[in-house]
């Protein structure tokens, strides 16, 4: 296959992989809640895919992530649009230019920006809102919802880097 | 860092971003945006097709146990072959709609679009859910929303095909509620403390409340939004809120708000609006 070529089928597997963890996130009682939340799954494509491409396709797989988790539980775009559009920018920028792209720089990003992205939400959706008991909501749901994210893009990582293996360029 | 900002790639960046902000705060101030809307067309099918299989998704079975529900199933759908080609789908909705019949027969005033859940999101806490119907049945923002046993919510926003059900464990709640035995009144408000144990809160009770656990609490009827007496759900405990300073009753459903799967929208009724207009 040419290189053309083998950039559209990873791009397609890309949009597999979004649509099925859409799909396993979104239908009712398909992923068991712990400690009463369940993990975003498509936070970790965004992330773990950015790693892997170049600033401008990680970017948009960045913002169809973003706008499908901010869709999923309001009627706007927002927080996790404009935030994973700017880290899958960024990420894919340095990716490339800046550090070498192995699984503990990754870890470190992924730690980094899933605690970052999730602090700004709570921050905004809870205590700037102003609701009595965002303490609450924190330590029951948020901070289980965190650390699953977090462990799941470890193999969703892998599963990245294994598309990218395959149907990668050889820039 | 000099090649990011001589390629180019750095303009592009700076003027999706600045899309996506008016986007943003476009989708943020206009109801039933084309953003959303679009999006929830796009992924209604998707959803639609999940749910579906799940509904047929076996909960924790063992092979053994698969296989022999195979057979008896492969063997009861030959049987069931000759019948007719829509059979399962009118015996679905019959059920659905016998659910809600026995609340028709006592409210002949009320008009009953029967939905069922498409999806719920993983990321809101209070149990929000999408149901597979919308605006083109009808269903308009503010509708009730009523399980077998109970009001279970409103809907919060409605495009063409679905609509999104705000359940009576979200703090955005806010309806007038009535204890029927001691005639206290207050507002139905969930709260993130008790919304993940299928509570909410009958709150603002005056200090001089009689409210007592095993009351029934009912919708007021008063401002016109929702119907009077739909039964919201049971006391279970008294408590105080020393962050609204006031005493709230500690409410249990009578449906498991997490998991309803079907539920009828009440999308007319006698006395609908009717403050809201006196006072317009």
């Amino acid at each position: 296959m040419n290189e053309r070529a083998t950039g559209f089928v990873r791009y397609l597997a890309y949009a597999m992989e979004i649509i099925l963890l859409y799909v396993l996130g979104s239908t009712p009682g398909l992923l068991p809640e712990i400690f009463g939340a369940k993990p975003t799954l498509l936070l970790c494509v965004a992330l773990t895919a950015a790693i892997f491409e170049r600033e401008i396709p990680a970017m948009i797989i960045g913002i169809v992530c973003g706008v499908l988790i901010d869709l999923g539980h309001s009627n706007s775009i927002g927080l996790f649009t404009i935030g994973l559009a700017i880290i899958c920018f960024i990420v894919g920028y340095a990716a490339n230019n800046l550090v070498v792209a192995k699984f503990t720089t990754f870890l470190l990003y992924a730690f980094v920006t899933v605690g970052g992205l999730f602090m700004l939400y709570y921050l905004f959706g809870f205590v700037w809102a102003g609701v009595s008991d965002h303490w609450d909501y924190f330590m029951n749901h948020l901070l289980s919802r965190m650390v699953q994210t977090f462990l799941l893009s470890i193999p969703i990582y892998f599963l990245n880097r294994f598309i990218y293996h395959m149907l990668g360029t050889d820039e | 860092m000099k090649e990011l900002w001589e390629s180019g790639k750095i303009k592009i960046f700076l003027s999706v971003l600045l899309v996506l902000v008016m986007l943003s705060l476009f989708t943020r101030n206009v109801e039933n945006n084309v953003v959303s809307s679009s999006v929830n067309t796009l992924t209604y099918g998707l959803s639609k097709v999940s749910a579906a299989a799940k509904d047929k998704h076996t909960d924790g079975m063992s092979y053994d146990e698969l296989k022999e529900e195979y057979d008896a199933l492969y063997k009861a759908n030959r049987e069931l072959r000759a019948r007719l080609v829509d059979y399962y789908d009118v015996k679905e909705e019959n059920a659905r709609l016998w659910k809600f019949y026995e609340l028709k027969k006592e409210h002949k005033d009320y008009q009953f679009v029967p939905a069922t859940a498409l999806r719920r999101d993983s990321n809101d806490e209070f149990y929000s859910f999408t149901i597979d119907k919308g605006t083109s049945s009808d269903i308009s923002t503010g509708d009730p929303v009523m399980g077998e046993n109970g009001l279970i919510g409103y809907i919060s926003e409605a495009d063409a095909n679905t609509a999104r059900v705000a359940t009576i464990l979200s703090p955005q709640a806010g309806i007038g509620a009535v204890d029927k035995a001691t005639k206290d009144t207050g507002i139905i408000t969930g709260s993130a403390k008790f919304a993940d144990k299928n509570r909410t809160m009958f709150a603002k009770l005056k200090s001089e409340h009689k409210v007592k656990k095993g009351d029934i609490i009912t919708t007021t009827g008063v401002s016109g939004i929702y119907p009077k007496n739909l039964i919201i759900g049971e006391v279970e405990d008294i408590g105080y809120d020393t962050y609204d300073t006031s005493y709230y009753a500690l409410v249990k459903p009578y449906e498991d708000i997490r998991k309803i799967k079907d539920v009828a929208v009440i999308t007319s009724f006698d006395g609908q609006g009717e403050i809201l207009r006196s006072t317009k």
